[in-house]
């Protein structure tokens, strides 16, 4: 579903390398953490998969395309594929819940009938039912991240990203939201988080990409944060 | 995109952004006001000067008992021989001397207190002194020189006027009238320009947290620039019609009605510019506008939203 050869990365000349001869691949169906300390790639290598960021060389490939073959106005039918969520949610603070989901797919041109079907149904995947109607303001951190990943998966995208989506949140919050990524991803999303937090890592056991200095210094199944090899 | 939906974000837009919008409907509005004072001017230059030069005349007027100034007037007021022996001379002139007619003391009185009926500083003049006069049309009127030759010295008679003199200083006015209004056009529609694209990235700052929203989902290049365009054009537009509407008040009022009226009692010249006119060249300023609009909202795009 995504995959990387030999990518490299730097933001201007004479920059290190914030991502150097990386190779990757991920399947269809799959959750992978990304990890390593702050500064180390995380979310330079999510912002090569979105295209917001092409890389200095190397070869991406996305859901069948080959990203460096993609014409800047078809950018955007690549970002309808993949759900992303961040750290700091961004929600739009004037609309409520359900207008912070449905505007997803206003913006896309979906047909009322197709929004009013979708965003309660949506909502009830990430466990909102019945906070529609709120406004972001009055509903808690956890809460907020789950407007987001609703809003990030309301058209159904095979594709997640989240860049340390439990930053903000407390531990046992952080545990619901990648619960809910784990279901998302059960139902046959790929998902790719990227995150520092390690009793998370360390409890959900799924495969594992360690980042340091742009490099990847591990890629293992079913593995913990610190984990280098397992017995 | 949905209309419905396109049409609320529009909505919301201006709303956010009001008093932006308001200054850029100004701006537009004053630019084309002057773009179009500038072009009815220019028309009506172009296609007065032939037409009115073909119906200028010269006015050979006759002595009055006050003319005391010229040579021919040193009998005092003309005796009908006098006025006899100018006619037969016109007539000795054709074929320069296509046409002339004779307009008494008693009908240029008339006129005259027609004319300034308004104004009681005049209330006062003796009908002596409006003189009597033959008004003559020419079949060249660049000629005018020989009427003038002809006549100047000749008893009875005071002066010899050339009415393209009144018509040429009417187009003098007019050319610099025109050229000033186009200028300051320019100088507004640079302003227009200016506005347009700070309001863009004024619009682009407060609607940040959508836009990269829109980009996150994936929407396209265009239908991202789609609601700032349409809320320029929907300014551009609004300005295009005040500047119409202004416009039209100017040519009914200002020129329809006072300026050819003045002109009508001055020279018997009327067709200036009309509302003809107006409906002409409504359509340029409305395409104009719409242009302005697009153009420079979508080169404020490229530069302030990024997609
Ligand atoms: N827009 C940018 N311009 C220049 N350098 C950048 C930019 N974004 C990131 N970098 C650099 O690239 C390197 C990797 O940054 P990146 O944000 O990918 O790290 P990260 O692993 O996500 O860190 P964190 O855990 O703090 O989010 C860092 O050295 C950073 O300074
Ligand atoms: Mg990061």
């Amino acid at each position: 579903m995504i995959t990387m050869e030999r990518v490299s990365l730097r933001y201007a000349k004479g920059d290190p390398w914030a991502l150097e001869d990386v190779d990757l691949d991920v399947t269809r169906g799959e959750f992978c953490f990304v990890v390593g300390e702050s500064g180390s790639g995380k979310s330079s290598l999510l912002r090569l998969v979105i295209l917001e960021q092409r890389p200095t060389s190397g070869r991406v490939l996305v859901a069948g395309h080959d990203l460096g073959e993609l014409a800047p106005r078809r950018v955007h039918l690549l970002r309808r594929q993949i759900g992303t969520v961040f750290q700091d949610f961004r929600l739009l603070s004037g609309k409520t819940v359900a207008q912070n989901v449905a505007y997803v797919l206003q913006v896309l041109g979906a047909s009322r009938h197709e929004i009013k079907q979708r965003v309660p149904e949506t909502l009830a995947l990430v466990g909102l039912d019945g906070k529609g109607k709120r406004l972001p303001h009055e509903l808690s951190g956890g809460e907020q991240q789950r407007v987001a990943i609703a809003r990030a998966m309301v058209n159904k995208p095979p594709i997640l990203l989240a860049d340390e989506p439990t930053g903000n949140l407390d531990p046992d919050t952080s545990q619901d939201i990648v619960a809910i990524l784990d279901r998302i991803n059960r139902a046959g999303t790929t998902v790719v988080m990227a995150t520092h937090d390690t009793t998370i890592v360390d409890r959900f056991r799924k495969r594992v990409v360690q980042l340091h200095d742009g490099v990847v210094v591990r890629d293992q199944a079913e593995g913990g944060y610190r984990e280098v090899v397992a017995p | 995109m949905r209309p419905g939906f396109l049409l609320g974000e529009v909505g919301n837009g201006l709303r956010r952004n009001f008093s932006m919008f308001v200054s850029v409907v100004l701006v537009t509005m004053v630019s084309l006001f002057f773009l179009g004072v500038g072009l009815l001017a220019q028309a009506q230059v172009n296609t007065a000067k032939g037409e009115w030069y073909d119906r200028v005349q010269v006015s050979i007027f006759l002595c009055t008992p006050d003319s005391t100034d010229a040579p021919g007037c040193a009998g005092g007021a003309v005796t009908p021989e006098q006025r006899d022996q100018v006619e037969s001379d016109l007539q000795g002139l054709e074929p320069l001397v296509t046409e002339y007619f004779y307009e008494s003391n008693e009908e240029a009185y008339e006129r005259f207190t027609e004319q300034f009926r308004n104004s009681s500083a005049l209330d006062s003049v003796p009908q002596e002194s409006i003189p009597a006069s033959f008004r003559v049309n020419l079949s060249d009127p660049s000629r005018y020189e020989v009427i003038r030759a002809a006549f100047e010295q000749a008893p009875g008679v005071d002066s010899v006027e050339d009415q393209r003199e009144v018509v040429d200083r009417l187009f003098a006015f007019l050319g610099a009238l025109s050229w000033g209004a186009l200028a300051l056009a320019v100088a507004m529609v640079v302003c227009a320009v200016l506005l347009i694209s700070t309001t863009i990235r004024l619009t682009a700052w407060t609607r940040r947290r959508e836009t990269a929203i829109q980009r996150m989902v994936g929407a396209s290049a265009f239908s991202i620039h789609l609601p700032f365009i349409l809320e320029t054009v929907a300014a551009a537009l609004l300005g295009a019609a005040l500047a119409v509407a202004l416009l039209w008040a100017t040519v009914r009022f200002g020129i329809s009605g006072f300026l050819s009226e003045l002109l009508a009692g001055e020279s018997g010249l009327v067709s200036l510019v009309g509302e003809r006119d107006l409906w002409l060249i409504t359509p340029f300023l409305v395409g104009g506008a719409i242009l302005l609009a697009v153009v420079t909202a979508w080169m404020a795009l490229l530069r302030h939203v990024r997609v």
